[in-house]
């Protein structure tokens, strides 16, 4: 039990009981299996994005260029296509590109000291420009066809089995496991914790906090590659305000900005909880100038939920101190 | 002296001829009619070797400045670029113009129009002759900025622009209380959101249940298709707007909006996309909820708005069944001949100019499609 109320997740759980409970009063086909499938199948990109900025904010930075990067491994992916090469190796050359970025947004961090708000901004823009200046400002059409479709999960795999839920839960599993059985991950929250204590216990932070930015640009490049074949074309303002939304998913789901603290499900489930908001908008015909309102809200709701079930944990955690003592 | 004479004479009988024509249509339109068939590029009829002397001479080689300010780089004012771009070309070769042009777009946040508002002050800066923008900056801060540019000396076009929202009248004032020379757009209530939902109700004849996949909330371009397409549905007692969703003029989001109102009505006859990418969007979501496409007895119809290359190829495979193409090619090519008849013949123009606009769907996607192919085929730039 206190294992639990110590979860960052347990916030997350609540607010998605919560919206739920209200959605299945209000909307009469909001619990059905087509109407989870819709949502959910428009926010695996979201997801996969959620969680390279968990990473990355457990490691106590941030990633402002993820929107940028997916866009332009989407592009990538698209004119390569276009171009006659084979699938496998247009994801390798995507996965690639969004490694390199990653790995760049580590080096300007750690290496040359930049702020990683400022370093992944600067790099947002400049993946934003090589697009536009690639594409000339024109989307990238005509690459579409069955593997792409499926890749986006316009066309199941087996059933209602589909490309980006496969990829989401793979990443999902991979991740968690690795920030919770691997040295890297225990090294992880040590250095969004405590830099300079994890740094004097001999571990190498700029390794660590360079690998967690990778671990995000391929994330940003997998989003890219499912939101290539989603989309059916690139248009070159493809990744605008995503950041955003991962971010928001990230800290719904108990990451914190500060450093040190995050779970992948909980990027997951706080993704999960956006969609749900944005698929019950729209089922109640809420005018589109709410919107904006009802995820701020949300996001509001999520800090405060997380800050009750914190003071409610010390409160429990102090009584059975007590009791011992 | 004699031939100077003579020169300006020629001149002022062809601005006269013009002005004439002018009572007929617009300045832009007449000069298009004289000297420029849109489709062809020359006159069959007309011989205007000795106009194109007069004009050459006036030009005297003289190098135009402009700048050009879309709210975003997309498909649809690459094409505009393109048609001011070939008329570009165009006047080159036949009066000797020299031009200058520069872009400026922002890479983010169509709908701010914060940017923009710097890309013009820049121009005036570099004292550029003329500079057609398109931005969703408020109308008040564009038509200050307008006013202050054109005090040294910059004229300003707007394109695409939504100021049927704002303009004053010109019962009693020439300019409509605008600092903008000349306006070339479409009536977004009449020319685009009324064209679609007469669309729809002829197709339908009348009877049937609609979703609207709308732009973002409070964009002026949103406002007034809204505007016109609910205006003629409520000529219709059996069609009703069952539903409408925010789409962010984006094709994923408009796949989202789509696909949740399909849950909840699956039995909808047509979907409203105001502008392409959103119909294409709704048109995957069709897809995905095995529904069937319009086959022009029974499915559902998708429609949009813009006239891109990418959506008459949908239109082509029968994802998307039409869409209002609003001439982005056309516009392009208008903007340049107004400037030109503006600001080097020194013709009054009209203040509001309107480009045509045409549903396009399976029965008519060649010729506008060719259209739209054969301009942005010229390899022209500037």
């Amino acid at each position: 039990m206190k294992k639990f109320l110590s979860d960052p997740i347990l916030g997350v759980i609540i607010l998605l009981l919560l919206v739920g409970g209200v959605a299945s009063f209000t909307v009469d086909v909001f619990f059905t299996l087509q109407n989870f499938t819709n949502f959910l199948s428009g926010s695996y990109f979201v997801m996969l994005l959620a969680m390279g900025m968990t990473v990355v904010l457990i490691s106590g930075g941030i990633d402002l260029s993820i929107g940028a990067v997916m866009a332009l491994c989407a592009g990538i992916v698209a004119k390569l296509a276009l171009q006659g090469m084979s699938v496998p190796l247009v994801i390798v050359c995507a996965l690639a590109v969004g490694a390199f970025v990653g790995c760049l947004n580590g080096l300007l961090v750690t290496v040359v000291g930049l702020p990683d708000f400022i370093a992944t901004l600067a790099m947002s823009a400049f993946a934003t420009g090589i697009l536009f200046i690639w594409t000339k400002g024109t989307p990238i059409v005509g690459y579409m066809d069955e593997t792409y479709k499926q890749i986006g999960g316009l066309a199941p795999i087996y059933r209602g089995v589909t490309v980006p839920m496969v990829t989401a839960i793979v990443i999902a599993f991979a991740l968690g496991a690795m920030l919770k059985k691997t040295k890297f991950g225990v090294h992880l929250f040590s250095v969004g914790s405590n830099r300079l204590a994890t740094r004097q216990s001999g571990i190498n932070v700029t390794k660590i906090r360079i690998l967690a930015y990778v671990i995000s640009g391929v994330c940003a490049a997998l989003s890219g590659i499912i939101m290539a074949g989603r989309n059916t074309t690139v248009p070159p303002d493809l990744g605008g305000g995503y950041e955003v939304l991962a971010i928001a998913a990230a800290l719904i789901g108990g990451a914190s900005l500060m450093g040190g603290r995050g779970r992948i499900l909980g990027a997951i489930l706080g993704e999960v909880v956006l969609a749900m908001t944005i698929n019950i908008i729209n089922l109640l015909g809420v005018p589109s100038s709410y919107q904006k309102i009802f995820i701020g809200g949300i996001l509001l709701l999520a800090v405060l939920v997380n800050q009750f079930v914190i003071s409610l944990r010390t409160k429990i955690l102090m009584r059975s101190t007590n009791k011992k003592s | 002296m004699k031939s100077t004479i003579k020169t300006k004479t020629l001149v002022l009988a062809v601005i006269a001829s013009l002005v004439t024509l002018t009572m007929t249509g617009s300045a832009a339109n007449a000069i298009g009619t004289l000297k420029q068939d849109a489709l062809t590029g020359t006159s069959a009829t007309v011989d205007t070797a000795a106009t194109d002397a007069a004009i050459r001479k006036l030009v005297n080689g003289r190098t135009i400045k402009l700048g050009f300010a879309p709210p975003i780089l997309s498909e649809a004012y690459t094409i505009a670029q393109q048609g001011a771009w070939n008329q570009m070309k165009d006047y080159e070769t036949r009066y000797g113009v020299k031009w200058v042009w520069t872009e400026e777009a922002p890479l983010n946040n169509a709908h701010s129009g914060v940017e923009t508002t710097g890309f013009i002050q820049n121009y005036v800066a570099k004292k550029y002759d003329a500079v057609f923008v398109c931005s969703a900056a408020p109308a008040t801060v564009m038509q200050q900025l307008y006013k202050q540019g054109s005090a040294k000396g910059v004229e300003f076009y707007q394109f695409n622009s939504t100021e049927q929202l704002n303009q004053k009248s010109q019962a009693t004032d020439a300019t409509a209380g605008l600092s903008s020379v000349s306006n070339i757009s479409y009536d977004n209530r009449w020319q685009s959101g009324a064209l679609a939902a007469q669309y729809i109700a002829d197709e339908l004849k009348g009877k049937g249940e609609i979703i609207m996949i709308l732009g973002p909330a409070g964009s002026d371009w949103t406002k007034l298709r809204e505007q016109g397409f609910r205006a003629v549905v409520k000529k219709y007692p059996g069609l009703k707007i069952v539903g409408a969703a925010d789409g962010g003029y984006v094709r994923d989001k408009g796949l989202t909006a789509a696909a949740d109102l399909l849950t909840k009505y699956p039995k909808i006859n047509a979907i409203y996309g105001e502008n392409e990418d959103m119909a294409l969007g709704a048109s995957a979501a069709i897809d995905a909820a095995r529904l069937k496409h319009w086959d022009g007895k029974s499915g559902i119809i998708t429609i949009g708005a813009d006239g891109l290359v990418s959506g008459m190829d949908e239109i082509r495979k029968g994802n998307l069944t039409a869409t209002v193409n609003v001439g982005y090619a056309d516009m392009g090519r208008t903007m340049i001949r107004t400037m030109f008849a503006h600001k080097v013949l020194g013709m009054d123009v009209a203040k509001f100019i309107r480009v045509p606009t045409v549903i396009v769907d399976k029965t008519n996607v060649d010729i506008f499609q060719s259209q739209i192919k054969a301009e942005l085929a010229t390899k022209v730039k500037y």
